[in-house]
């Protein structure tokens, strides 16, 4: 790998975006720095959380920067400004913990702050420890639009139901969150992998292609003719409005579920494209997948916008009960998240469409990146078996019954069982490279409906989480 | 040895065999997943599973056990089949670890050597001190060397984490203990529920199923009651119990929910609390028609409390919560959230009835009866704990299992079995060689990248000694 042959981009364009980036931090922090001093308290954890907003926003700009450009230098002080985010970011999940009295787990507000401090430190472990130094790229935007989801959220700290209020739950979720994070670096270095093994990008449009279409298609299952169906929110009590124990009353928006039919259709077409090139034996067809990404890209971004403008803050009809109901954007975080997914899954495709010789120079080589996955789920395998019996000892204490089959610890034990045999196949059977990728994409599938699906699609117990 | 396999040996070769576990592994987790997206009859109601799928399709889904996955027959014929294939694939390759383990292949011969994945070579002129270099550097580095020797030949042996040999047989092992525990559970163990106020004491609990089964002591509740955060939204819930055996109080203890009580193998949790929709006793203002001191009064159910040396009064009904339809008074819930009570005054002039609405107070005209107007103060209503019981022998297999399980992972992932020997050889032409080997039985990238670190230091260490040290290629099969 020739690392003299750097793209030679004239050096003002270069230094004009770590300018821009840095004046426009500074300004950022300037003004918070007045409005803070106005009202007196420096250190909140809102204020702690909107510094390390700043800062992860500054590092997003550079890493888009370099995704864009292709100029290397922008990733060095990108890392710098995700240092100084984890910083801020981990005195405000502390000042939580300590305000709140249990650690930032209870709520989808404290989980997002928890995911994005994991994210953040991930990020910061992989550039040292992994010498993976583009993982920015795709981790901090979506550190920052995970911080921007929070502001919709309720983040006052609620007291804990008795059933939650103990040792083993918390051990159990903090596990739980360990787990999924190590799980979902060991996706993305299989990802990588990928593309260092010369995976055709062709078959990542169909993939990403694949992958958003689930998401909406998991959406529209909540299609109600030609509306959404979201949950009720109650303002008063900020919570989800409940018909009885266990059953959400749900509003129809209306036409919101033609429009997403149409994105789903628009972020099918580059899969139909991909598959119709592929039996043409035609290339030249895979020009019209790409185009068809973008046009993907513009719908999804139409969703999430026409999401946001119906959902947040209004009253709609529910078939459940008389009268109008309102609802909020803070009822509905699992359709955010895949409306956000889907968005960030297709940049994150434009990214290797665009810039992948410049990407695998940075990345390491494959067989680094093989057996960093493999290490990597060496370390998820056990969190996650500790989670399993941290839950199971929690709910016999609590339930009294350590396994009910309930869909939640079953979908648990899926994912158990499949990084199991991806151990299997890799000590006992010798499976490296592609398959070994592969199966460990498919883990990272199972986490993603066992985290999303299970609360989503299907009901249990689990329904705080 | 004739070419055909006995049948034995084939079924034997099949259950032992990793796939056989890999396939059983993925049958399990398809129909696990199955489990959870079909609507199952032990979670849901009848009612609505009856809704959800058509007759015909409800038909074949109850027939092949479809709506209760986790408790069918063919279910636990699976789990046993993994078990079996766990237990096999266990007793077949335990042999040799075992051998690993207590005969450790000490000296690298040549055979030996031409195999080893893992190796370097480095020339040098002195045999022994060769050696000597190695061990020292070996020492260095944490290992602890010993000297073998071999048809006169003299090498190094070392190795870490050798118990590491038998993590995988702990994992399996663990699994095992695991399900063990959870079938001990699913035939022996029982699960029920009973209901006590405050002074009630009950020796049986009703389980599932709606029979009774008796405990074989007595269990009484002294107190109940719940605790509210500042919201309004419930804190905590606690039952103070007693366990009585032989007319003798054994065991007390308040229990909430996630502290639950155990005794002689039962555990009891605080699943619910309620209220009786019975009032305990009432405190009530009665205050003279004509004027004069307002007095207050604790009515009790049952009872009949003087007003005055003519006029008492007695509760005549007690709705906690009620809803009025169709010129009606129905009761909605037993929890006191709008009561209604009714009183008989007996006095002077005979009995006479009325109405008191604590929650309409001042809405409605004054209960007035009897020369006196009464008002509500406040009320005591009694209150139900529900307890959860349990009895699972099988969790201690469980909990064993699961400790167990964390230990062998981190065994076999954090304390990899490594192997390391030293030998010095001879070509041909005379030369003598250091060959140092490696063997790890995990992530064998990693501990090469140690390995050269180890051999670079050797060098060195050979280099300060013996000027002429220098590297030899490497994969020449010698003769030793």
């Amino acid at each position: 790998m020739d690392r003299a042959q750097v793209d030679q981009h004239p050096g003002a364009s270069g230094n004009a975006l770590l300018v821009g980036v840095g004046l426009g931090v500074s300004f950022l922090l300037f003004i918070a720095f007045l409005n803070v001093v106005k009202s007196g308290n420096l250190f909140t954890e809102s204020n702690l959380l909107y510094l390390s907003l700043i800062f992860y926003a500054g590092a997003a700009a550079l890493y888009i920067g370099f995704g864009v450009t292709g100029v290397e230098r922008y990733v060095k002080f990108a890392s710098v400004a995700t240092l100084v985010g984890f910083i801020g970011n981990t005195l405000a999940a502390g000042h939580r913990w300590y305000m709140a009295g249990h650690p930032p787990f209870a709520s989808i507000y404290e989980m997002l702050l928890s995911f994005v401090w994991t994210v953040a430190g991930l990020t910061l472990i992989a550039e040292r420890k992994y010498a993976v130094k583009v993982i920015g790229t795709i981790t901090m935007p979506l550190a920052v639009t995970a911080v921007i989801l929070m502001q919709l959220l309720p983040s006052d700290v609620r007291p804990l139901v008795p059933a939650l209020q103990s040792t083993w739950l918390h051990v159990h979720v903090t596990l739980a969150m360990l787990a999924y994070a190590a799980c979902a670096l060991s996706f993305a270095l299989a990802m990588m992998f990928l593309i260092q093994d010369q995976l055709k990008t062709e078959n990542f449009l169909a993939v990403t292609s694949a992958m958003v279409s689930l998401i909406y298609a998991g959406i529209l299952t909540r299609f109600q003719s030609g509306g959404l169906n979201v949950i009720a929110w109650d303002f008063e009590n900020k919570q989800e409005v409940f018909l009885q124990r266990g059953v959400r009353l749900f509003v129809t928006i209306p036409d919101l579920g033609w429009l997403f039919v149409l994105v789903l259709a628009g972020s099918v077409a580059p899969l139909l494209f991909y598959v119709w090139a592929k039996k043409a034996k035609d290339d030249s067809k895979l020009v019209l997948a790409n185009n068809a990404i973008f046009v993907s890209l513009a719908l999804q971004a139409l969703a999430l916008a026409g999401f946001i403008l119906r959902a947040r803050n209004a009253s709609y009809a529910s078939l459940d009960a008389e009268g109008v109901y309102p609802t909020s954007l803070a009822a509905s975080p699992f359709i955010l998240s895949g409306l956000v997914s889907g968005i960030f899954a297709s940049l994150l495709y434009l990214l290797l469409y665009w810039r992948r010789t410049d990407l695998e120079r940075l990345l390491p080589n494959s067989a680094i990146l093989d057996r960093i996955t493999y290490r990597t789920i060496a370390i998820a395998f056990p969190l996650l078996t500790l989670m399993i019996a941290a839950g199971a000892y929690w709910a016999n204490r609590t339930w009294g019954s350590y396994w009910s089959w309930d869909p939640k610890e079953t979908w648990a034990a899926i994912t158990w069982l499949v990084y199991a045999g991806y151990l299997h196949m890799r000590i006992t059977r010798g499976w490296r490279g592609r398959r070994a990728a592969y199966f460990a994409i498919l883990g990272f599938a199972v986490v993603m409906f066992t985290f999303f699906g299970v609360t989503y699609l299907l009901p249990g117990l689990h329904a705080y989480a | 040895m004739a070419a055909t396999i006995s049948t034995g040996r084939r079924i034997w070769n099949l259950l032992a065999s990793v796939k056989t576990g890999i396939i059983l592994l993925i049958i399990l987790g398809v129909v696990s997943a199955a489990g959870t997206l079909i609507l199952q009859r032990p979670t849901t109601d009848a009612e609505q599973i009856q809704r959800a799928y058509s007759p015909t399709t409800l038909l074949w889904l109850d027939r092949l056990g479809m709506t209760d996955v986790f408790h069918s027959w063919w279910f636990a014929l699976l789990m046993t089949l993994l078990a079996t294939s766990i237990v096999c694939v266990s007793i077949d390759r335990f042999p040799k670890a075992w051998r690993m383990l207590t005969h450790p292949y000490k000296f690298a011969d040549s055979h030996f050597r031409v195999g080893l994945p893992v190796q370097r070579k480095i020339a040098v002129e002195d045999s022994e001190a060769a050696l000597d270099s190695a061990e020292k550097v070996m020492r260095k580095i944490g290992l602890r060397p010993e000297r073998v020797t071999s048809d006169q030949q003299t090498g190094l042996f070392a190795e870490k984490n050798r118990l590491s040999v038998l993590s995988v047989y702990v994992v399996h092992t663990s699994l095992l203990l695991i399900l063990l525990g959870g079938i001990i559970d699913a035939f022996v163990g029982y699960r029920g529920f009973l209901q006590l106020t405050p002074g009630q004491t009950t020796d049986k609990l009703e389980l599932r199923a709606g029979q009774a089964r008796m405990l074989g002591f007595t269990i009484r509740c002294d107190g109940t009651g719940q605790e509210n955060y500042a919201d309004g939204s419930p804190k905590k819930w606690w039952s103070r119990l007693t366990v009585i055996e032989d007319g003798k109080e054994t065991k007390k203890k308040e229990i909430v929910v996630n502290d639950p009580l155990v005794t002689h193998g039962l555990r009891f949790y605080q699943a619910s609390y309620g209220s009786t929709g019975k009032p305990e006793s009432l405190l009530l203002s009665a205050t003279p028609v004509e004027g004069g001191e307002g007095k207050q009064i604790t009515l009790r159910p049952g009872q009949s409390t003087q007003i005055d040396a003519e006029t008492s009064v007695q509760l005549a009904e007690f709705i906690p919560d009620f809803v009025i339809r169709d010129n009606q008074i129905y009761a909605r819930s037993n929890n006191p959230v709008n009561p209604a009570i009714q009183l008989t005054v007996t006095g002077k002039a005979g009995a006479s009835q009325t109405w008191l609405f604590p929650e309409a107070q001042g809405q409605v005209p004054p209960s007035t009866t009897g020369g006196y107007t009464f008002k509500f103060d406040d009320m005591q209503i009694g209150a139900y704990t529900g307890l959860e019981v349990s009895y699972e022998p099988g969790q201690w297999a469980v909990w064993t299992g699961c400790v167990l399980m964390g230990l062998g992972l981190v065994m076999a992932f954090y304390a990899v079995h490594q192997r390391f020997w030293a030998v010095v050889v001879q070509n041909r032409g005379g030369e003598y060689a250091l060959w140092l080997g490696m063997a790890a039985e995990k992530n064998r990238e990693h501990f090469q990248e140690h390995f050269e670190h180890m051999c670079d230091e050797i060098k060195k260490e050979l280099s300060s000694e013996q000027p002429a040290a220098s590297e030899v290629e490497r994969e020449t099969p010698v003769s030793a």
